[in-house]
């Protein structure tokens, strides 16, 4: 717990630990001030680390009295952040805890509120609306925010139609798995100070533009991609694959192509396991045992490379599964920072935004990047029982290597991709 | 296949399994020279005899006792209660000698008890009753109550020829205004659930006369109404009653027995307790308040849910 009591009747707000490995957090913003109500659980401020934001709760009901740690600063795990007077304390004179001196200062929040009332109106749906148990398990089921749709029940109840309606619509509300260069989550770069050149500021009033910051997501992105660009010496290497033999399976299983496509990725690696490594500075540590990144789109947001830990002993269906969990505590913001921990390998599958060719980053300090682009289909020339030539339509897409070339050389990348194919094309 | 009243498809399957089987008897007050009440027994002692279709005593006590003991020695009785009402006199025999047999001495009681039920036609407060509930919750019974003549056929053949007693509902009012196909022969209507009409907005569970009041309210909404017909309440048919209500989210219990611990509220429990995330909306019941059913034929309408009420309850659910 992030909290401890005191003798006082006021509890301690602790930096949380978010994770094994993770030691320190930083004070992103706090969602509640001095003198503010609390009610228990409700999110007091946001915290980051290195791999992850996430939202704390509050350890306790009460009142806001003192902030100890400000928004930008960083402080180790279990360091006091704040102390809530607890419904007791905060209900009592200010005169008890606070004997003369600092009755002006302050106890003054505590006691303009009485007895926690105001808390009182908050949902735990946060919108104030009812959702039937149906409507909630769809909803989450299918990643849906209910808050954001209309509802065509009585007194604008959301009714299972509304929501499967919501569901039929769904694409544009559910971002697809994608990426075209996966976030490494990694403390930003420094950042240079915003330009002030006065040509661009003018420039961006001339034609409406306002400037703002980029987001905290944003910024460990862009640090991730630059330093992967400064550090790696990255090549790509392209092969084309004909899907047919995997859109069949994947269609017998009920899975998309990822699942089937990260499944044979695995054993390929397992026989080029100089892919399946890091390379720091001069030491490279090849791994036999597979953590698959998967690179998730947060929409507009950023994206983010949950990790499938020991990926070599999940069958393509297991992958799946995982991808679909993963993929959803991403949008939902609930990867731990051990999800996104210790990958081995990437891949990103931005096929479906139609793109036939990108030239992926390498998410340091791995050696490799599989990109998976649309499957089109095309006229391809295939080889008849005789040898003859025939032109035959077929479902294909471009497997993308993106390597490290400190770590190998290209023929060992194109040995890796026709290997793959090798067995995609006999799935 | 001949077209039967409800009634005449209960005699077909008491004659059918009489002559099949010669340890089937039938007992009952004016069972006899009379052929029942109702006639279901009509020219039935004239076919198999004054010792096979047996007239009784005024005492329903003695005629389920007789009968428990008749099981017991090897007999298959088929007990009548005139009206499902006086079933209380013999409830003793029913559920605390005929139902525990089998626990307490490992003795099959395989009897039949004729409940004619249920009100509609001014009978009052002595000849109207819907007293499943009371045999439901007592252990080792069946409890049984068809509402098309097919099922009332089947469902008689189904309850004397099953090892153990089984209380059997038949509908007063069903018995001459509903028609049916019925096959010939023998054949055992199972102890399951059955959906009347098929739907995808509201499910309503119902079972005796209930089902017809659920197919013509029914009938008379535009939406898709499913309308599962339990024909057995003991078992009831659990799987059955959740996958209608995974289907359309929505039910509507529908009782013509008082309300308080009826069939719908076991009914009821089971959907709120296993089908709770299949719901969009509250479980609504919809049966008779707890009074006794009056004479008056426009205070009986009054009370006994009827097609007018199925519909009114039906549209506040879908529009919920």
């Amino acid at each position: 717990m992030s909290s401890s009591t005191t003798e006082t009747g006021s509890v301690d707000v602790l930096m949380p630990q978010m994770g094994t490995s993770v030691f320190e957090g930083t004070v992103v913003a706090w969602l509640k001030q001095v003198g503010d109500e609390i009610s228990a659980e409700e999110t007091i401020c946001e915290v980051s680390t290195d791999k992850i934001d996430t939202e704390c709760p509050s350890p306790a009901a009460g009142t806001l009295v003192e902030i100890f740690v400000n928004e930008g600063e960083t402080v180790e795990v279990g360091t006091v952040m704040a102390r809530i007077a607890s419904g007791d304390a905060a209900a009592e004179p200010p005169a008890v805890a606070a004997p003369g001196e600092q009755a002006a200062a302050a106890p003054a929040p505590a006691t303009a509120a009485p007895a926690s009332a105001p808390s009182t109106g908050t949902t735990p749906n946060g919108d104030g609306r009812r959702y039937s148990p149906l409507v909630k398990r769809i909803a989450a089921e299918h990643g849906i925010d209910l808050s954001g749709l209309d509802g065509s029940g009585r007194g604008g109840r959301v009714t299972k139609k509304d929501v499967l309606a919501a569901v039929e619509n769904g694409p544009p509300k559910q971002p697809l798995l994608h990426s075209d260069s996966p976030y490494r989550p990694d403390p930003p770069a420094a950042q240079p100070a915003p330009s002030q050149a006065p040509g661009r500021a003018s420039l961006g009033e001339s034609l409406g533009g306002v400037a703002e910051p980029l987001t905290r997501i944003r910024q460990s992105i862009g640090g991730a991609m630059l330093d992967s660009q400064r550090t790696a010496a990255t090549c790509h290497t392209i092969v084309e694959c004909d899907m047919s033999r995997v859109e069949a399976r994947r269609r017998e299983l009920g899975l998309t192509a990822l699942p089937l496509v990260a499944r044979a990725t695995i054993e390929t690696l397992r026989e080029f396991p100089q892919l399946n490594a890091t390379l720091d500075g001069t030491t490279i540590t090849r791994f036999e045992r597979v953590h698959l990144g998967i690179a998730v789109s947060l929409g507009e947001e950023g994206l983010m490379v949950p990790v499938i830990h020991d990926a070599h002993e999940l069958s393509a269906e297991g992958l799946g599964a995982r991808i679909k969990e993963l993929a959803k505590r991403a949008r939902a913001k609930e990867l731990g920072a051990d999800d996104v921990r210790g990958a081995s390998f990437t891949i990103t599958n931005p096929g479906q935004f139609g793109a036939l060719l990108a030239t992926p980053v390498i998410n340091q300090p791995q050696v490799g990047i599989l990109d998976l682009e649309a499957v089109v289909k095309r006229p391809v020339v295939l080889s008849g029982p005789d040898g003859e030539d025939l032109i035959a339509i077929r479902p294909m897409v471009n497997l993308i290597l993106g390597w490290d070339h400190r770590a190998m050389d290209g023929v060992y990348a194109a040995s890796f991709l026709s290997a793959l194919r090798a067995k995609l094309e006999a799935l | 296949m001949a077209t039967l009243t409800y009634l005449e498809a209960i005699s077909d399957g008491l004659r059918e399994m009489l002559r099949d089987d010669e340890r089937v008897f039938v007992m009952g007050e004016d069972v006899g020279a009379f052929g029942g009440a109702f006639k279901v027994t009509a020219g039935m002692v004239e076919e198999f005899g004054p010792e096979r279709v047996r007239d009784t005593p005024i005492a329903e006590s003695g005629i389920v006792g007789t009968a428990v003991g008749a099981a017991v020695a090897g007999l298959r009785p088929v007990c009548e209660m005139q009206f499902a009402d006086f079933v209380a006199c013999g409830f003793d025999q029913i559920v605390n000698v005929a139902g525990k047999m089998h626990y307490r001495l490992g003795l099959a009681v395989p009897i039949v008890v004729r409940l004619p039920s249920g009100g509609g036609f001014g009978g009052g407060p002595f000849h109207s009753q819907n007293p499943e509930s009371w045999f439901m919750q007592a252990p080792g019974l069946k409890v049984v109550a068809p509402a098309t003549p097919e099922d009332a056929k089947g469902a008689l053949i189904a309850a004397i020829q099953d090892p153990n007693p089984v209380i059997y509902l038949e509908h007063k009012n069903l018995y001459r205004r509903i028609k049916g196909e019925v096959p010939e022969g023998i054949y055992e209507t199972p102890w399951k659930a059955r959906v009347a009409r098929e739907g995808s907005d509201l499910t309503v569970v119902a079972y005796g006369q209930m089902v017809h009041t659920a197919l013509a309210a029914a009938e008379q909404i535009d939406a898709s109404i499913e309308v599962v017909d339990l024909r057995s309440l003991v078992p009831l048919d659990e799987e059955a009653i959740l996958a209608s209500v995974a289907k359309t989210s929505k039910a509507l219990v529908l009782d013509e027995a008082n309300q308080t611990c009826a069939a719908g509220a076991q009914v009821a429990a089971l959907i709120a307790d296993r089908g709770f995330e299949d719901l969009d909306g509250p479980v609504r019941r919809l049966a008779t308040p707890d009074v006794p059913i009056p004479f008056s034929p426009p205070l009986e309408a009054a009370v006994l849910p009827g097609v007018e009420q199925v519909k009114e309850a039906c549209l506040e659910l879908l529009d919920y």
